[in-house]
């Protein structure tokens, strides 16, 4: 079975570890210099595994499965597990539109025994943060069943062209679940269709989950506390590897623009997104995005057009995917023996204190710690790369 | 997160602790049209920059200041710099800190353009620039004492062109700069710059092409000189529409349709079986057939 299959099989039956040994007091006897540092070298760490020119599945279609049941009353994250949950769904939801804008995400709610989707596929991020406000004031209650939420997730799944990375993430607080039939079947049908997925449990490692997650190629981890939660939920932001069954396609896209209408002024218009809702009815306004295909008009993008089905993106929506797949260059660790006084970019002089220096295969330059960081986790170019002109393109071509 | 929203920043304007860092990033490479033509419209240029900084400095105390330079092969910070520089005097009673400014900067700006200058390349890479500029801002964040707050914005004061060739960098320094709450306004010299103006919308920014170089001070006193809070209650020139077409990567023009590939994002103006970013192989045949089908599910 898959969980034998895994060499370091339980805690206790690996190496005695002495993880205090590793902390060590600074000059005014403070752990906290120690600690930062460990959770630097561990970032630098997940940072040299991600590997670029991979191919991803950029298209992503997440349903995320919560558990709701009375195992989510639970005290032991603060104020409650639920509470804890949504508060950091709200941030993972805005980091993960902030990186993948032509991503869809749904929620299935699970309790009672039942799965209830209570929002479809969408991109919209502010329809995500209204739906979990709503989520704080539902009864927990009953047993969770995992099989009937991802059936439910499935048969949604199911019906996504081919070139769509299909997602499922369940939050699991329980360590029960009650499902009608044989879970295994359920899993195969997953398998077959190509959908990942991922698991993050609250309490304890359950069998059922484990296997879920190695037979789908998702993750599957359960937390430490609410930090470890955080961690472990914003690891889901970056896209996953594509899935072999994932087919590539050309899409076709409308770039929505303002014509240049000078002197006349713009028409007053009704947008297309707000003209059959109930809360807030259609107002007549000037600007907006004009379908390049039939000219509706929506409020923001990207959107779906309703009217002839075409979806609008603007350029930099596409921009902010590109980081993805032409990541920088990884740095290489360098013991410091005066190779340069300061740090290229962010111009900090380099003392005695600094061990470790980081040196760019590319354009040679080194850089402190703390910039190694920043580049690769939010710049996403070398700083060193892109002022030289013969390197500055590295990350395009290749 | 760490997204100050603009009534916060307005209440606390009026606070001590408050420091705002400009960080002025200048175009000094030679390759330029503007300095091919005439080379010493640079000096015009660097005065004007020296005493715009200077009444950077003079608004507040607090306020803090770098000075870049973007050449034709490297960037550097030019002000402040790792060296001592006890032997600067007052001179006609000018306050120190200014004659200092003035002094390195002059003094490192030739370094820079002494050191190379063979090549002539028509595009400065400012791209890099501003990314450096945010390494520093970022260290700034980081080493500033719990509970200060400082404000960032980058100026980019420049008289080069801008081509889609560095349109990946450019758009990676808008986005770290949206999120790390830096303004970047940008001073165009000569050209219009479509990419930095996009900046510019991306961050808030102010985007001005400057309608005569002799006048370069007075409009950069007018437009970039009061800080991002106090510009909401001032008359400024009016944002430009912003066009976020797409540039095909086949053949660089603007297209309102196109087809994109889903697994390298690339966009292509026509459709063509093999992605030439990612070598992907599309499927032919089934594409007319599908396509109806897929846009309903979506």
């Amino acid at each position: 079975m898959a969980d034998e299959d895994n060499p370091k099989e339980y805690r206790w039956e690996t190496g005695y570890e002495k993880t205090w040994e590793a902390i060590k007091e600074d000059d005014d006897g403070f752990l906290q210099a120690s600690v930062d540092d460990i959770v630097q070298r561990a970032k630098r760490k997940r940072q040299t595994l991600k590997h670029g020119s991979q191919k991803l599945g950029m298209m992503r279609h997440l349903y995320l499965l919560l558990d709701c049941s009375e195992s989510m009353a639970s005290q032991d994250l603060k104020p409650t597990r639920l509470i804890c949950t949504l508060k950091l769904l709200e941030m993972f939801f805005d980091e993960f539109f902030d990186q993948n804008p032509i991503s869809q995400i749904g929620i299935i709610l699970m309790q009672n025994k039942r799965a209830e989707r209570v929002s479809d596929l969408t991109g919209n991020c502010r329809k995500h943060t209204k739906v979990l406000g709503n989520l704080g004031k539902t009864n927990l209650s009953g047993e969770p069943s995992l099989q009937n939420g991802l059936e439910m997730a499935l048969s949604s799944l199911k019906l996504l062209p081919s070139h769509a990375s299909r997602e499922i993430l369940v939050i699991m607080g329980s360590l029960t679940t009650c499902d009608p039939g044989d879970i295994t079947l359920t899993i195969d049908s997953l398998k077959s269709e190509g959908v990942r997925c991922s698991v993050i449990g609250l309490a304890a490692e359950v069998r059922v989950c484990r296997q879920l997650a190695d037979q789908t190629n998702g993750i599957y981890n359960v937390i430490l506390d609410d930090s470890h939660y955080k961690d472990l939920l914003f690891q889901q932001v970056n896209p996953p590897p594509a899935a072999v069954c994932l087919e590539a396609s050309l899409i076709k896209m409308g770039f929505p623009h303002q014509p240049n209408n000078e002197g006349s002024e713009e028409p007053l218009t009704m947008c297309m997104c707000h003209v059959d809702s109930v809360d807030e009815g259609s107002k007549l306004t000037t600007g907006g995005y004009y379908c390049s295909q039939c000219f509706s008009k929506y409020c923001e993008l990207p959107v779906e057009c309703r009217v002839c089905g075409l979806t609008l993106v603007s350029a930099p929506h596409l921009a902010r995917s590109y980081h993805h797949l032409f990541p920088a260059a990884n740095y290489m660790e360098v013991d410091y023996s005066s190779q340069t006084n300061v740090c290229f970019s962010c111009q900090k002089p380099f003392g005695e204190g600094d061990k470790q220096v980081y040196n760019c295969p590319n354009c040679k330059k080194y850089f402190c710690l703390d910039c190694d960081i920043f580049v690769h986790e939010t710049l996403h170019i070398c700083p060193g790369c892109s002022t030289n002109p013969l390197t500055f393109q590295i990350a395009v071509t290749h | 997160m760490n997204i100050v929203l603009p009534e916060e920043s307005q209440q606390d304007a009026s606070s001590a602790e408050e420091t705002s860092l400009l960080v002025i990033i200048l175009d000094s490479n030679p390759g330029q049209k503007m300095l091919r033509e005439s080379p010493h419209v640079l000096t015009h240029c660097v005065d004007s920059v020296i005493v715009f900084a200077n009444t950077h400095l003079m608004q507040k105390v607090q306020n803090k200041l770098a000075i870049m330079a973007c050449h034709s092969k490297s960037s550097q910070f030019i002000y402040p710099d790792q060296g001592k520089h006890g032997d600067i005097r007052q001179v006609d009673g000018q306050y120190e800190a200014f004659t200092a400014v003035e002094k390195i900067t002059k003094k490192n700006l030739a370094k820079v353009l002494t050191s190379d200058g063979s090549a002539v390349i028509t595009e400065s890479l400012l791209a890099g620039a501003i990314a450096m500029a945010l390494c520093y801002i970022a260290r700034l964040q980081r080493t500033k004492p719990p509970g200060a707050k400082l404000n960032c914005r980058i100026l980019v004061v420049t008289g080069s062109s801008c081509s889609t060739s560095q349109y990946m960098n450019y758009m990676n320094v808008f986005f770290t700069a949206q999120k790390q709450n830096v303004v970047i306004d940008v001073c165009a010299l000569d050209q219009h710059l479509n990419l930095l103006q996009q900046g510019c919308d991306i961050t808030n920014g102010l985007y001005l092409k400057v309608p005569q170089l002799q006048g370069l001070l007075q409009y950069m006193m007018w437009v970039f000189l009061p800080e991002p809070p106090i510009r909401e209650k001032l008359v400024l020139p009016p944002p430009l529409k912003v066009d976020y077409r797409a540039a095909c990567f086949c053949h660089r023009q603007l297209i309102d349709i196109g087809y994109v590939c889903s697994v390298c994002l690339s966009i292509f103006c026509k459709f063509s079986p093999i992605c030439t970013t990612c070598h992907t192989v599309f499927k032919m045949p089934a594409l007319p057939a599908v396509k109806p089908k897929k846009r309903k599910k979506m």
